[in-house]
């Protein structure tokens, strides 16, 4: 593709997804696997995902302007971007999935 | 009655912002001048219906869904909250994010003259589509574990 200059938040908010759809996974693992990561979660907003989800959304508009400001459209492109995006809903996926494969389970037999 | 009404909307407004979604995506593939205004309130109206079911959604998981959660674990299938929902509910975030971030590359890069430029908007919007059939299917199965709960007992 060609290298077109990206429009500054573009450049800002896609990085800052980029960082954060990572963090989602990063934070699952970390309070599953830490008890007392898990507690403070919940007490701080009285359910750990209602906390996941205020950090992620917060961590994402916080980054997205800090990087909107750090002149980064300069050294990205609106293809690399999308690479980047793409491959990092995948990473993150796969480790979000990855997590609770475990959990996948099925019973053998049925009762209707 | 309530509880099923937050349900469906929550449901409702998912398949309403995967809808526009597509029209975006479709829209973007025939790009001109006349569209420009259309495309970025299908963006606006793609992120806020997402960031809505988020809210309905999230209420009813955090309300709610303990009752359910336990006919789903104690029934024929448990995977149905260990790994659907669990996965669900972490990967949603990713579409959230997904959603909020269509509006800015919108707003940002009309009139999408460049071909990157209309594929990193067709990329974003093919990924909302994509997390949002995911979803749904997702959502499908776990209210199929609560009838198999229910069906057991």
């Amino acid at each position: 593709m060609k290298n077109i200059p990206m429009e500054k938040y573009t450049a800002g908010f896609g990085l800052s997804l980029v960082v954060t759809s990572l963090l989602n996974a990063v934070i699952l693992i970390v309070k599953e696997k830490n008890d007392s990561v898990m507690s403070a979660m919940k007490a701080a907003l009285g359910h750990h995902w209602t906390t996941h989800g205020a950090i992620v959304i917060i961590v994402f508009l916080l980054l997205g302007f800090i990087f909107s400001g750090m002149k980064i459209e300069t050294k990205l492109d609106s293809g690399k971007m999308l690479k980047y995006i793409i491959w990092a809903v995948i990473i993150s996926c796969v480790i979000i999935s990855g997590f609770f494969i475990p959990n996948l389970k099925f019973t053998g037999t049925m009762k209707y | 009655m309530f509880i099923q009404g937050v349900m469906m909307t929550h449901v409702a407004l998912g398949v309403l912002g995967i809808m526009f979604a597509v029209a975006l995506f479709v829209d973007v593939l025939n790009v001109n001048k006349g569209n420009i205004e259309r495309l970025k309130k299908l963006s606006l109206a793609v992120a806020v219906l997402i960031v809505l079911a988020y809210l309905i959604g999230g209420y009813w998981y955090v309300v709610y869904y303990g009752h359910d959660r336990d006919i789903i674990k104690a029934g024929q299938w448990p995977w149905a909250h260990n790994f659907f929902m669990e996965v669900k509910e972490h990967i949603f975030f990713a579409m959230l994010l997904l959603s909020m971030y269509l509006p800015i590359v919108v707003y940002g890069n009309v009139p999408l003259t460049e071909k990157p430029k209309r594929s990193l908007v067709l990329g974003v919007s093919a990924l909302i589509v994509l997390f949002g059939l995911l979803m749904e299917g997702a959502g499908g199965i776990i209210s199929k574990g609560v009838t198999m709960g229910l069906i057991g007992r």
